[in-house]
């Protein structure tokens, strides 16, 4: 029993200290195990916890603990747990000297709330570049959506000029407008298409397509493109790849004309190639490689990273021009058909771009059902030859697209056309004039385009309530254009288009 | 006349409640962050005038993310209240009126002043743009850092309690 209370007075006493004080802190008995205080000294005076001591007298507690309370020991800081208990004598305060499992307890803690902050700030700091990112596409995607309605009117207008007694100068200014026009569109497109494809508004359209046609289009394209430069094109194509595929022709198209364009842009003798090879053909899937190859500048190999980046053109030449978004949009693609564009390069030899996809090969109900594309020329259709002219109404805010509209179906001789701006006069108009066909802006400033139709198909006269609606928009997202068919329209063209183009739809419409 | 007063300076974790007091009181910042664990208590003399002036003994509590979880004890004959978060950190001040409605169930009475801390990481108009668009109440906008406001918060704070004596 000696023995343990021995064991006891040398792992306790040590840790424990007892004060009896009176009301306002002053120290009437204590040990000195803990705190270094002496009967007669004053507590507050010591510590400004203490102060809490005259707080504590005047209430009706009859104890308190306070926990984890920070004081100056012997020779270091102190972390001790005091309890007070009210007793006849004055406050009994019994200081209990926790400091080692405190310092745990305190390291413990800054891990864990470090890491919360840490984690917490990573989130902040992914919401605002998440933030940054979305609000630079969208002004992105309303920029080109504003430059669409007058790059549109460029486009018709110059068409228009185009066909107009001109001198030989003037033909050439107008060669000069087109090719401009059309530069800008393609900058417009490509800008447009970086955008979708960093917001994810950009899906695969997968159909049969003839492969080998398709890569005959290509050839005729880069061959002539080739040549202007002094350059060849060899084009090679693995026998064994089947003739139809599925798969999204647009957005490969996009993919190889974007490498063959910069293969062309860096390249000033030599050739430029493309290679399709068959990796493997399983299920009913084939694995194809693509490979364009020139004999350009090539990229230094500090440079290969920073050549898909947005904006980025890595060792470019001065007198190369581009926005440096053909490769990010490259890229871009590619991700989307789950595959990776690679590069090997020399500089002063030429680059090697390749990529692997899997395209599907159509069953043959799909491959019955498959209709080839009809190239977009226009011809007026017999039927519209006899004489009888169609009664058009345009709703369009734009004065540009409307002259440009009105010029040139006018110039068909197969319309009579009224013309309203303001949306909140179509309603009017359409129950009092028997109109054939409709062309609407989707975007006018009072009544959305999407309302007009709901309120025409919404007519009780059934004449009237299933005129041919043909909607333009300068939003060319899918989802967009899906809604504007959903709200009734038959027919939804992007702008800018051309006019081709708009007289065979209006006259598919029509029919 | 001297009086004691015990000003309670509480809030979530990280929002800086030593730093501010330190600045208060030593005049001096560090950028390293160490966590408190119970309570420090510190002691400054804030003069008022020429003859008055009153001593402050300021709890610097161990922040916490639950108002509930405050130690009653250490809230004992509070006068007054400093509510620090932190401007960068959402999650300190997003339940700001809910965190200030359980502290004044705890301390019924004292001054309590809201304050947003660490000022010096973020622009300070578009902070208080911020505040008021998302009907954040703060007294102060403080920089622990640069000292930016933090002596108008005690000041405020001995004033609203000297009107009270």
């Amino acid at each position: 029993m000696r023995m343990l209370e021995q064991y006891k007075q040398q792992y306790l006493a040590g840790n424990i200290q007892f004060a009896i004080v009176d009301p306002n802190g002053k120290v009437l008995d204590c040990d000195q195990h803990v705190l270094p205080i002496a009967p007669g000294d004053s507590l507050p005076d010591f510590h400004p916890f203490f102060e809490c001591i005259t707080e504590i007298s005047k209430g009706a507690e009859e104890e308190i603990l306070l926990n984890c309370v920070h004081l100056p020991g012997k020779d270091s800081e102190v972390i001790a747990d005091i309890h007070i208990h009210r007793k006849p004598e004055g406050l009994l305060v019994i200081i209990y000297d926790l400091s080692q499992h405190y310092n745990n307890y305190q390291a413990v803690a800054q891990a864990r709330n470090e890491s919360i902050i840490k984690e917490e700030l990573i989130v902040l700091k992914n919401q605002e570049l998440e933030e940054r990112e979305k609000f630079k596409n969208t002004f992105i995607q309303n920029f080109s959506h504003e430059l669409r309605n007058p790059l549109g009117s460029m486009l018709s207008i110059t068409n228009l000029l185009g066909n107009t007694p001109l001198t030989s100068e003037q033909r050439q200014m107008i060669a000069f407008l087109k090719d401009s026009n059309q530069n800008l569109k393609l900058m417009l497109e490509d800008i447009l298409s970086i955008s979708m494809i960093a917001t994810g508004r950009l899906a695969l359209d997968q159909k049969v397509f003839d492969f080998h046609k398709f890569l005959e289009l290509i050839r005729f394209t880069y061959s002539a493109k080739a040549e202007q430069k002094g350059l060849s094109f060899a084009l090679e194509i693995d026998d064994k790849i089947p003739e139809r595929l599925t798969g999204d022709r647009l957005r490969l198209y996009q993919v190889l004309t974007n490498l063959l364009d910069n293969a062309l842009k860096y390249t000033e003798e030599g050739a430029i190639g493309l290679r399709i090879s068959l990796n493997q053909r399983r299920a009913n899937k084939v694995y194809l490689r693509f490979v364009v190859t020139d004999t350009g500048s090539g990229i230094a190999p500090e440079s290969i990273p920073k050549v898909f980046e947005s904006f980025s053109r890595a060792d470019a030449p001065a007198n190369v021009k581009g926005t440096g978004l053909g490769l990010p949009i490259v890229k871009g693609l590619l991700a989307l058909m789950e595959s990776e564009i690679q590069l090997h390069s020399s500089l002063g030899k030429g680059s090697e771009f390749y990529f692997d996809i899997a395209l599907k090969y159509p069953l043959p109900s799909e491959e019955a059902a498959w209709l080839m594309e009809s190239p977009a020329t226009y011809t007026l259709p017999p039927w519209a030859k006899k004489g009888k002219k169609f009664k058009l109404l345009i709703v369009e805010d734009d004065e540009g697209i409307q002259t440009v509209l009105f010029k040139f179906l006018m110039d068909t001789g197969c319309f009579y056309i009224d013309l309203i701006y303001d949306g909140a006069r179509v309603m009017e108009a359409v129950i009092q004039d028997q109109y054939d066909l409709i062309i609407m802006d989707v975007d006018l400033p009072n009544i959305s385009g999407k309302q007009l139709t709901r309120l025409i198909r919404g007519l009780p006269m059934d004449p009237l309530k299933s005129i041919p609606i043909l909607g333009l928009t300068a939003r060319a997202y899918e989802q967009n254009l899906a809604g504007f068919r959903a709200s009734g329209m038959d027919e939804v063209l992007t702008k800018p288009f051309e006019n081709n183009t708009l007289l065979n739809t209006v006259f598919t419409l029509l029919k | 006349m001297q009086r004691s007063r015990k000003i309670v300076v509480l809030g979530h974790f990280g929002v800086g409640k030593t730093s501010l007091i330190r600045r208060f009181v030593e005049d001096t910042f560090s950028d390293n962050y160490k966590v408190s664990i119970g309570v420090h208590i510190t002691k400054k003399v804030v003069v008022l005038n020429a003859d008055d002036a009153v001593t402050f003994i300021l709890w610097d509590l161990e922040g916490t993310d639950e108002m509930e979880q405050i130690r009653d004890a250490y809230l004992l004959g509070t006068h007054g209240v400093v509510f620090v978060f932190d401007v960068t950190r959402p999650s300190t001040f997003q339940n700001l009126i809910r965190d200030i409605e359980i502290v004044r169930q705890k301390i019924q009475g004292p001054p309590i002043l809201v304050v947003g801390n660490k000022t010096d990481l973020i622009d300070l108009e578009k902070l208080e743009q911020q505040m008021l668009e998302n009907t954040i109440p703060y007294d102060f906008l403080t920089s622990a850092k640069t000292g930016n406001e933090v002596e108008a918060v005690f000041l405020k704070l001995a004033t609203l309690l000297n009107e009270d004596a």
